[in-house]
């Protein structure tokens, strides 16, 4: 077991750093208050492979190991959580079901437009009665000749104002939508696609997120990802990947917390002497460096048990659970310490804050992690 | 083909650097290492030209094991090949001894190269020394402070700002350059680069024995220079409280302070004065 890390990975946090605080570093304030994705840095990260992280180098990826690939949205994350969150939802969720249940065809088709950041992709699960519970999807996809109709809304999807590809969860039987419950490759120009309003979020606002409308929307029955029925698997593997992304986000922003605190924290003179001289900081501040070093160890195990082909969805339950409470415990820390200053959009600890709520909802909530680790715990241990 | 040597070094990245109060020289194991900024620069200028003329690119450096890690950022970035410097008795050497015993390296490994670049200077030590006393060592022509390079053939088109002018120059290669950081904005570092880099790199480590050298050519114990101590200057600044009406005050604060106002804008104030009289 080596808890150093190795000049890779060290180079890795490095270079992405020193992207981020370049390029996010300044505008994160007015992209989150103006709701903006900036397009200008994304065109900027397509060719240094922010967009085909672990994709297959034969079509196009830079196929780094999971470890790098939590360092590099934790990284970005710590700048700009809502760029982040574009990167890691594309790769995790948009580009990785199709590598992993793709025909071959599929992914010549779609990896190289993705991986090099030309597509931006998407994963439509939510709806209005669905979400946590998949198998309330009402969407639904009838076979006509050697074509699927897909008609139905999406809603709450990230990345959706720019995707250019998503991944639509739709039922072939409403009848039977468990058993149904089918993955289909849909490209934005297809006819009967559109993107609806971007959503007034709380926190993560640069990130388009929005509802999408598949009204009769004709696919051909070869971007049918997976089997018929396969859906519900698909869609509990990606999410599996989803949730390392996801913890690595809220990891990033707690960070990114911490560091003002404690930087704050030696500036602010309160009885002519800085606040981090009093217990109350100290013991704010080392919980704070307590649960994030922890927090980032049950990242990077399972990270490391993915990489080594062992079964990681408990472990990355665990570490997307525990990141996102985390985020949330310490950005509100972090608001405290900035006292009014904290409450204000001044400092960045406010935006910190509000980003960081979402990573307890979205990919699964905290509530349906205890879930997935409970029914682990219970079935292991008699 | 065309034959390009980068030398890098890697700096601290911390601007609170951890010194070794005893030896007078920088604990390098405590601080997180960087690619210096006027080496990246030198590393662009040479990586523009391998785009433009085709050719290959060794880099070079020297410092302890952990400075591997520069040479894969520069593979990642599209050099080709990396030689580390590493070895106990080599630590320590001050900028004579540095330049010589990276020429030897530069002679065994590289010995048909065509151009070698180099950093203006360090952000650590900000010497500037290492570069023209590299170009002694290897005995070709050499140009400081480099902003612009231009290859025609075997000859090296160069412009560099000196005073308030700029400068051009030719040499005939093989020669020496050091970059400065106004031009050659470094690229992002890919990260398929990065995987790349250490997946399958090329590097090649170099210790004294490889070099012929023995400890008495090397390091601290060959190095002329000695640092006989080292210390953070205390800033001692006065203030000046200007009084009286708003002209009176301008006028006297332009009366004390005209150089240093003329130099920041980049007028000379005197002959302003003189020619608005």
């Amino acid at each position: 077991m080596d808890f150093n890390p190795c000049m890779k990975h060290k180079l890795i946090r490095k270079t992405v750093r020193m992207f981020a605080e370049a390029e996010l570093g300044p505008i994160a304030y007015e992209i989150d208050r103006d709701a903006r994705l900036p397009m200008e840095v994304i065109e900027k990260m397509r060719p240094l492979n922010y967009f085909g992280l672990q994709a297959p180098k034969i079509y196009g990826g830079a196929e780094i190991d999971s470890i790098s690939y939590a360092i590099t949205i934790e990284e970005l994350s710590r700048v700009c959580a809502a760029v982040g969150l574009c990167v890691s939802v594309h790769n995790s969720v948009g580009l990785y079901p199709i590598e992993r249940f793709g025909t071959e065809a599929q992914k010549k088709q779609f990896i190289p437009k993705l991986a090099s950041g030309e597509y931006i992709g998407a994963f439509c699960l939510t709806e209005a009665n669905a979400g946590s519970d998949a198998g309330g999807v009402e969407t639904s996809a009838v076979r006509m000749g050697n074509h699927f109709i897909i008609n139905g809304t999406k809603i709450f999807v990230t990345n959706g104002g720019i995707c250019d590809l998503a991944l639509i969860f739709a039922v072939t039987d409403l009848k039977n939508p468990r058993e149904s419950a089918s993955v289909f490759i849909v490209e934005k120009n297809t006819p009967g696609f559109s993107v609806g309003e971007i959503e007034d979020l709380c926190g993560m606002r640069a990130n388009p997120v929005s509802s999408l409308f598949l009204e009769d929307c004709r696919v051909p029955e070869n971007h049918l990802l997976g089997k018929v029925g396969g859906g519900l698997r698909i869609g509990l593997v990606a999410l599996d990947t989803g949730r390392i992304g996801v913890a690595a986000q809220a990891l990033g922003i707690a960070q990114a917390a911490f560091e003002a605190s404690v930087k704050y924290s030696k500036e602010r003179q309160q009885f002519n002497r800085p606040i981090s001289s009093f217990q109350t900081i100290q013991n704010y501040l080392a919980d704070m460096a307590t649960e994030i070093d922890a927090a980032r160890l049950l990242v990077y195990r399972a990270c490391d048990l993915k990489d080594s082909g062992q079964p990681f969805g408990t472990e990355a339950a665990m570490a997307k659970l525990y990141c996102g409470s985390m985020a949330s415990r310490v950005t509100n820390l972090a608001v405290q310490i900035h006292g009014g200053y904290g409450y204000s959009k001044e400092y960045d600890v406010e935006r910190y804050f509000r980003d960081a709520k979402v990573t307890e909802i979205y990919e699964g909530t905290s509530e349906v992690q205890r879930m997935v680790i409970s029914r682990a715990v219970l079935t292991k241990l008699t | 083909m065309l034959k390009l040597v980068v030398c890098i070094k890697q700096v601290p990245l911390v601007s609170e650097l951890p010194w070794d109060s005893r030896t007078g020289t920088l604990r390098r194991e405590l601080a997180e290492g960087m690619i210096n900024p006027a080496c990246k620069h030198a590393l662009e200028a040479a990586l523009q030209l391998k785009q433009k003329h085709g050719g290959e690119i060794a880099v070079f450096t020297m410092g302890p094991p952990m400075a591997e890690e520069v040479l894969h950022e520069a593979q990642a970035m599209g050099t080709d090949r990396g030689i580390l410097l590493t070895d106990r008795l080599m630590a320590g050497a001050d900028t004579s001894i540095t330049a010589f015993t990276l020429a030897k390296a530069i002679l065994k490994e590289c010995p048909d190269f065509d151009l070698v670049l180099c950093g203006c200077y360090t952000s650590d030590s900000e010497t500037a020394q290492v570069g023209p006393q590299l170009v002694e060592e290897l005995d070709v022509p050499g140009a400081a402070n480099v902003h612009h390079i231009e290859l025609i053939g075997k000859t090296l088109r160069m412009k560099r700002i000196s005073d308030n002018f700029i400068e051009t120059l030719e040499m005939e290669l093989p020669g020496l350059v050091t970059i400065t950081t106004q031009e050659f904005q470094p690229r992002y570092v890919p990260l398929k680069g990065l995987q790349d880099a250490f997946e399958g790199s090329d590097i090649t480590r170099i210790g004294a024995d490889d070099l012929g050298l023995d400890m008495g050519k090397l390091g601290t114990t060959a190095s002329p220079t000695k640092i006989l101590n080292v210390y953070s200057p205390t800033a001692k600044k006065k203030n000046i409280v200007l009084k009286g009406s708003a002209k009176k005050v301008v006028e006297e604060l332009f009366d004390r302070f005209e150089d240093k106002i003329g130099g920041a804008i980049r007028k000379d104030l005197k002959v302003e004065k003189k020619y608005n009289e």
